[in-house]
């Protein structure tokens, strides 16, 4: 029965059960909502990274302004000129309701396109180009439980199934591909894609990836004023839907975390308040005001850490509903980063000691007499 | 250590203090001068009121007097004053003194052998001898089969032996005792003066104690009595 100065801590946090476990369902909120939307965001960037990935895309050129990503289609030729370029694949991507209940993204290719090389296709067949024809990603064909040769309605059209792929991409395995002359008229983008997609020749000998890769983007920036070339990985990150994405978790998570700590910062305060006299026989014993400051701290800090485990678990859970549910299955990741996980606990501990301080500066500045006469 | 009127070697010394609160309205010592030599067992009486605590409270370093010096082996306590060698309030009380209150104050979130262990936490002392310091203690108390035991399931007697242990485990020159007995019958009060004098007999420590009790205040070395802020006999 050796008693440590965290044990002492943790035994005068859990001694008042009830408000110690209501404060940690307020700090696991605030960890939880971090963890399932931050950790949701970021695997949605990694499904974009992914499936750029999978396709052996290594340059996405798109215009320079940030909201307006409509390229003239004409931009093909020019970069098929580009000797460093050896296919260019036009693009367009939007999110269209399949139902009233599923938001979906839909992507329109040409047939020809190198991006089919990620996708397998496990029934029927690839859609033709100027046909009214669709394939899906097989997470989507089973919720929407449709099959080869069904019929499909988007924004009005009716699109018959050609063929079920599978990916190894979340966002495409949840998608709707058809012919991009077909979603140029439903998103009235008549001559206009969203994006070129580039793949580059090898590298001759001599010159790295890298410079080749950079070459490849100043040859596009030149040939195509108003465009810029992004390599892959910052195309995933640079989204509009990821950085939107981030945003929203980001913002969300910080104002369950003000209240997670608003929520610590009470407990603290009350419990500071109602062991005045304990805090005064612990001075009385020669504990310094540093140490008692510290005690407090560490209470907080405990507060915080068991709070961020019960975030990580009710985060993890949040992900598998996100996960389960038709609207989001296809782009929610049910596996949890280290990295986030670690994040967590870091922030939930950070998050406890800071709320814990006013506090503990109240406590260690008692003196010990008036700590002691305390009723 | 400092020398008293009588040639004596006070080990601790209250030199014309005085405390007052609420910008000197209230005066509740107008100028104390005490000593207390090595091994003595010191009572102090006196009314309600009469300034014993607030003596008591600055021999043991939990505060300051207003005006005059509280000096523990020739050194003051407090903040340095005019140069001289002085002694942090913390590091007396960790290091010199020991408490004993009249309502135990033991922490409740800890079990005896706990309780005890709480003054040597952050002293240097590692882990098993803090156990075994305190356990050794309790035994030495009484309490060998109560170690495990809550505050709120010990009897009074018991609790002021746990807290009487806690007060000891930094092996403290001195021993502040307020009211120790104020809280228990008869025969728990012997049993605790019994036991207070067998530590001062075996460890050698100072004793002083405030008390209302004058059977117990007879029993003490030395007795001074307090009336409004002075000592008057």
């Amino acid at each position: 029965m050796q008693l440590s100065f965290a044990g002492f801590a943790w035994r005068n946090v859990w001694r008042r059960r009830l408000r110690t476990a209501l404060t940690l369902g307020g700090i696991g909120m605030g960890i939880g909502a971090f963890v399932a939307l931050v950790g949701f965001s970021r695997s949605f960037e990694h499904a974009w990274l992914e499936m750029y990935e999978n396709a052996g895309t290594d340059l996405a050129v798109v215009q320079k302004t940030f909201l307006n990503t409509s390229v003239d289609e004409s931009a093909g030729a020019v970069l098929r000129g580009i000797p460093q370029v050896a296919r260019a694949a036009p693009m367009i991507i939007n999110m269209m309701a399949v139902s009233p209940e599923v938001n979906t993204l839909v992507y329109g290719w040409k047939a020809d396109t190198f991006e089919f090389s990620a996708l397998n296709i496990l029934q029927g067949r690839k859609f033709q180009d100027g046909q009214q024809e669709v394939m899906l990603g097989e997470l989507l064909a089973g919720s929407l439980n449709k099959k080869v040769g069904d019929t499909l309605d988007l924004q009005g059209s009716t699109f018959r199934v050609v063929g079920i792929f599978r990916s190894g991409s979340a966002l495409e395995d949840g998608a709707i591909i058809m012919p991009l002359d077909q979603m140029q008229g439903l998103s009235e983008m008549q001559g206009k894609v969203t994006a070129y997609h580039v793949r580059l020749k090898a590298a001759p000998a001599g010159v790295t990836a890298e410079q080749w890769r950079q070459e490849a983007e100043n040859a596009v920036e030149k040939d195509l004023p108003g465009l810029r070339a992004v390599p892959a990985a910052q195309r995933a990150a640079n989204n509009q839907l990821v950085i939107l994405a981030h945003a929203a978790a980001w913002g969300t998570s910080l104002i369950a975390l003000l209240v997670a700590a608003l929520g610590i910062a009470n407990t603290m305060a009350m419990s500071v308040f109602e062991r005045t006299k304990e805090i005064g026989v612990l001075r009385a014993m020669g504990w310094s005001r540093r140490r008692v400051m510290a005690l407090i701290l560490v209470e907080a800090g405990a507060l915080g850490l068991a709070g961020g485990v019960t975030g990580l678990l009710l985060g993890w859970g949040a992900l598998h509903v996100l996960g389960a549910l038709p609207q989001t299955a296809s782009i929610a990741s049910t596996t949890l980063p280290v990295a986030t996980l670690l994040e967590g606990l870091l922030m939930a501990v950070l998050v406890g000691v800071l709320a814990g301080s006013v506090p503990a500066w109240h406590g260690a500045q008692l003196s010990p007499v008036e700590a002691l006469r305390h009723e | 250590m400092s020398e008293g009127r009588g040639g004596e070697k006070w080990l601790l010394e209250a030199r014309e203090v005085k405390k007052s609160y609420e910008c000197g309205q209230i005066e509740a010592l107008r100028g104390v001068s005490l000593g207390v030599a090595a091994g003595e067992f010191l009572a102090i009486t006196g009314p309600s009121g009469s300034g014993k605590s607030t003596l008591l409270h600055l021999l043991g370093g939990l505060d300051e007097p207003t005006e005059g010096a509280v000096v523990f082996r020739g050194e003051c306590l407090g903040q340095v004053r005019d140069g001289a060698a002085c002694i942090a309030l913390d590091a007396y009380r960790a290091r010199y003194a020991g408490f004993i209150f009249q309502s135990f104050h033991l922490l409740p979130a800890l079990n005896a052998l706990e309780n005890v262990q709480v003054p040597l936490l952050g002293s240097g002392v590692h882990g098993h001898g803090r156990e075994e310091k305190a356990r050794g203690l309790l035994v030495e108390l009484g309490l060998a089969h109560r170690l495990k035991q809550y505050p709120t399931q010990l009897s009074a007697g018991e609790r002021q032996r746990v807290a009487i242990a806690r007060a000891l485990v930094n092996e403290p020159q001195v021993l502040l005792a307020d009211e120790p007995t104020g809280n228990l019958d008869s025969v728990n009060s012997a049993k605790i003066l019994e036991i207070l004098a067998q530590v001062q007999a075996r460890h050698g420590t100072t004793l002083v104690m405030v008390t209302h009790d004058p059977g117990i205040a007879a029993s003490a070395h030395r007795h001074v009595a307090m009336r409004d802020g002075l000592i008057c006999e």
